[in-house]
């Protein structure tokens, strides 16, 4: 699209070095990243926290079948549906690395603060999942292809593809096997039953109930697997409301022409 | 080293201390003032119709104080009521555990019937269990630590409680164990935290290097007039591509890699454990020996009593006494009866005995094969302040009990009473 003559000016002003207007654009730059990240930080936080919730609240949560498959599910709508303001307005890749920092940076606080100081659970209970590499991966993937089926299909897939072996560093030693009261669990089992969540009791942990587990029993594999299929259309489908959203545009101001100012071309 | 370890605990104690008094200040101002769990709010056909808790003896004294690491026993027995309210599911599936305020005690073990409770079971009505809950403490303060059994629907049902003080330092807590593979874990709070920390800061560096890759340059006004332009080429650079391409296959390789060394570390791991324990469903042992029946029941409100009729026939060889009346974890005793005054030991918390020794029409001894009509009183303020009378908002107006008799040799028989309640409000 061309640029109107206006636009060309003030392109040609900000990319002048030193100038005064590169200087005001800098300044908008670092207030709306700024804003831009409590948002995220805050929208993220709140959606992961209603959504994905207790599996990734408890370390005795997550398994190798829900965590793994609902986790990637939940976590890729907020940044493929930002990806396209970011990326098609902006040509910034970068929505999805920056929703996973800003929603692992909200975690930790809320870990810290809200879960250790204020109501005493361990760290080695309340650790937060790690995101970041599925997320980035969907980036770079969008970065060097700047397709949406290639970046559905490759890029999607990747947040749910490289979730189970981003967190099995951190998990295997809570899954160590450990014998209690004559009964074999694990050591995220029994750091679950030994710090007391008074509302929150055993049988309402879903560890692996259903059919899925059942394929050859390599139940984080199929899971994965599933997972990243659905991430594909998840992507796709976020990607769209993104754009929808995106290009809802602007309501006239009509309160405008009461304080002396006229209309906008693209409100006329 | 030592020494900088303590300052810098010190410093983090310190300012959790003050996040913790700003937190509380903020609630203080908004909030009354609450103790204990709530267990006065939950609905008094709730607390009379679904479990009674006796025999409750525990390791310390009400309101004693202990120290961080000591261990707290708590035994007894927990009848699960035949006649459970129908608003609620029934105890297919339950756990055992404790009410305390969050996790200032640890849980050490649990068990029901003598069978480990480590996971959920199910249980079967009309029936009573033995058991046994073994904490250790792990936070100073002021704590009302509970028996509970969690019900699934049905939430969490608390039995009696006691105050403990816990003294000491947080810091000092230590639960320890070891693993099937030999590995000795010397904090189960800490354990693989810095692990953690270390995977978490590697990404979040990765991360935050490709934010400041793109935020070095100028972002809104000129990428956004560029995008309209079609200058991709400015937008994103060959530099960009070729970082982009390096971080993928890095990404990948670091995954691989991360996972190769976790399973040289790790080779022998389980997954989390989600079965059932089974209990074996208990001999009832009083079955068939005293038969009770309601004839009606009042709640007279000005009074705070409640006034039952019931028809009890002795189906034993021995003669008979009622000795208790207990209901939502208050407990009526007759005083008249030295059996059941000895059931109650020194220490259980005031608030759950009535100070009345519960009123009997007739205090001598049901004969063998006699059946007997008795009007029951039970009075006492508990019903007013452990929110028993409430019981008239209730959806179901009915009450539950159970009757503790006692023969001349001590030995008790225990039968559950119930039926419907009606209320008195006026003298």
């Amino acid at each position: 699209m061309k640029l109107t003559t206006n636009e060309a000016t003030l392109l040609s002003a900000v990319t002048t070095p030193n100038s005064e207007a590169a200087r005001i654009a800098r300044g908008l730059d670092m207030f709306v990243v700024a804003i831009l990240f409590f948002a995220i930080i805050a929208a993220f936080h709140i959606h992961i926290m209603l959504t994905v919730g207790d599996w990734d609240f408890w370390v005795d949560w997550k398994d190798r079948m829900y965590w793994v498959t609902a986790t990637p599910m939940l976590l890729i709508f907020i940044p493929a549906a930002l990806s396209y303001p970011f990326m098609m307005r902006f040509g910034l890749p970068i929505a999805g690395t920056l929703c996973a920092f800003c929603l692992v940076l909200g975690e930790w606080i809320s870990r810290i603060v809200g879960f250790h100081l204020w109501t005493y659970f361990p760290y080695s209970m309340i650790w937060p999942a790690i995101v970041l590499p599925g997320l980035m991966l969907m980036d770079l993937v969008l970065l060097l292809s700047r397709n949406l089926f290639i970046t559905s299909i490759f890029g999607g897939s990747a947040v749910a593809f490289a979730f189970a072996p981003a967190n099995w560093p951190i998990l295997a030693p809570y899954h160590e096997p450990v014998v209690h009261m004559g009964q074999l669990v694990n050591v995220a089992d029994m750091i679950g039953y030994s710090f007391t969540r008074t509302a929150t009791p055993e049988y309402l942990r879903f560890i692996e109930r259903g059919t899925l587990r059942t394929f050859g029993g390599e139940s984080t594999l199929i899971s994965t697997g599933f997972s990243g299929f659905v991430c594909m259309i998840l992507f796709f489908v976020w990607w769209k409301i993104g754009e929808w959203l995106t290009n809802l545009g602007t309501i006239p101001n009509v309160m405008k022409k009461h304080v002396g100012l006229g209309d906008d071309d693209d409100e006329k | 080293m030592t020494t900088m370890k303590s300052s810098k605990r010190n410093a983090l104690n310190v300012r959790a201390a003050l996040i913790k008094s700003v937190l509380l200040m903020v609630l203080m101002c908004v909030t009354g003032l609450v103790l204990a769990h709530g267990e006065r709010n939950q609905e008094p056909f709730l607390r009379m119709k679904t479990l009674h808790w006796y025999d409750i003896k525990w390791s310390v004294e009400n309101d004693s104080t202990i120290q961080v690491n000591d261990l707290v026993e708590m035994t007894g027995k927990v009848h699960f009521f035949s006649r459970w309210p129908e608003v609620i599911n029934k105890p297919s599936t339950i756990f055992l555990g404790n009410a305390t305020p969050g996790p200032v005690f640890v849980r050490v073990e649990t068990y029901l019937d003598g069978v480990p409770m480590i996971q959920s079971t199910g249980v079967e009505m009309g029936h009573v269990y033995d058991f046994k809950v073994i904490l250790k403490a792990r936070i100073p303060g002021r704590h009302h630590v509970h028996p509970m059994i969690n019900v699934e629907s049905a939430g969490g049902l608390v039995g009696p409680g006691i105050w403990i003080t816990v003294a000491g330092d947080a810091d000092d807590f230590v639960y320890s164990i070891t693993t099937r593979t030999g590995t000795e874990i010397a904090n189960l709070g800490s354990y693989a935290v810095p692990n953690v920390i270390k995977w978490h800061a590697i990404w979040a560096t990765v991360g935050v290097l490709w934010l400041l890759w793109w935020f070095r340059r100028p972002l809104i006004i000129q990428r956004y007039l560029l995008v309209k332009q079609g200058s991709w080429d400015q937008l994103i650079t060959n530099n960009d591509r070729k970082i982009a391409a390096t971080l993928i296959v890095g990404i990948i390789v670091t995954l691989i890699y991360a996972n190769n060394i976790t399973k040289e570390k790790y080779p022998r791991t389980v997954p989390l454990q989600g079965s059932k324990a089974h209990v074996d469903v208990p001999v009832n042992k009083y079955a068939g020996m005293v038969t009770v029946k309601n004839l009606s029941a009042e709640y007279y409100l000005p009074g705070r009593t409640v006034t039952v009729k019931a028809k009890i026939t002795n189906n034993t060889n021995s003669p008979i006494q009622l000795g208790e009346f207990t209901a939502a974890n208050i407990r009526f005793v007759n005083h008249s009866v030295p059996a059941a005054m000895k059931g109650v030991d020194v220490g259980y918390p005031d608030e759950l005995v009535a100070n009345d020794s519960l009123k009997v029409s007739d205090q001598t001894p049901i004969q063998p094969g006699e059946t007997k009509i008795l009007d029951i009183e039970a009075t006492d303020v508990a019903w007013e302040t452990e929110r028993l009378s409430s019981l008239l908002n209730d959806p179901d107006s009915s009450y539950g009990a159970l009757l503790f008799f006692y023969n001349a040799k001590g030995e008790r028989i225990i039968e559950e009473i119930y039926g419907q309640i009606i209320p008195t409000f006026i003298d």
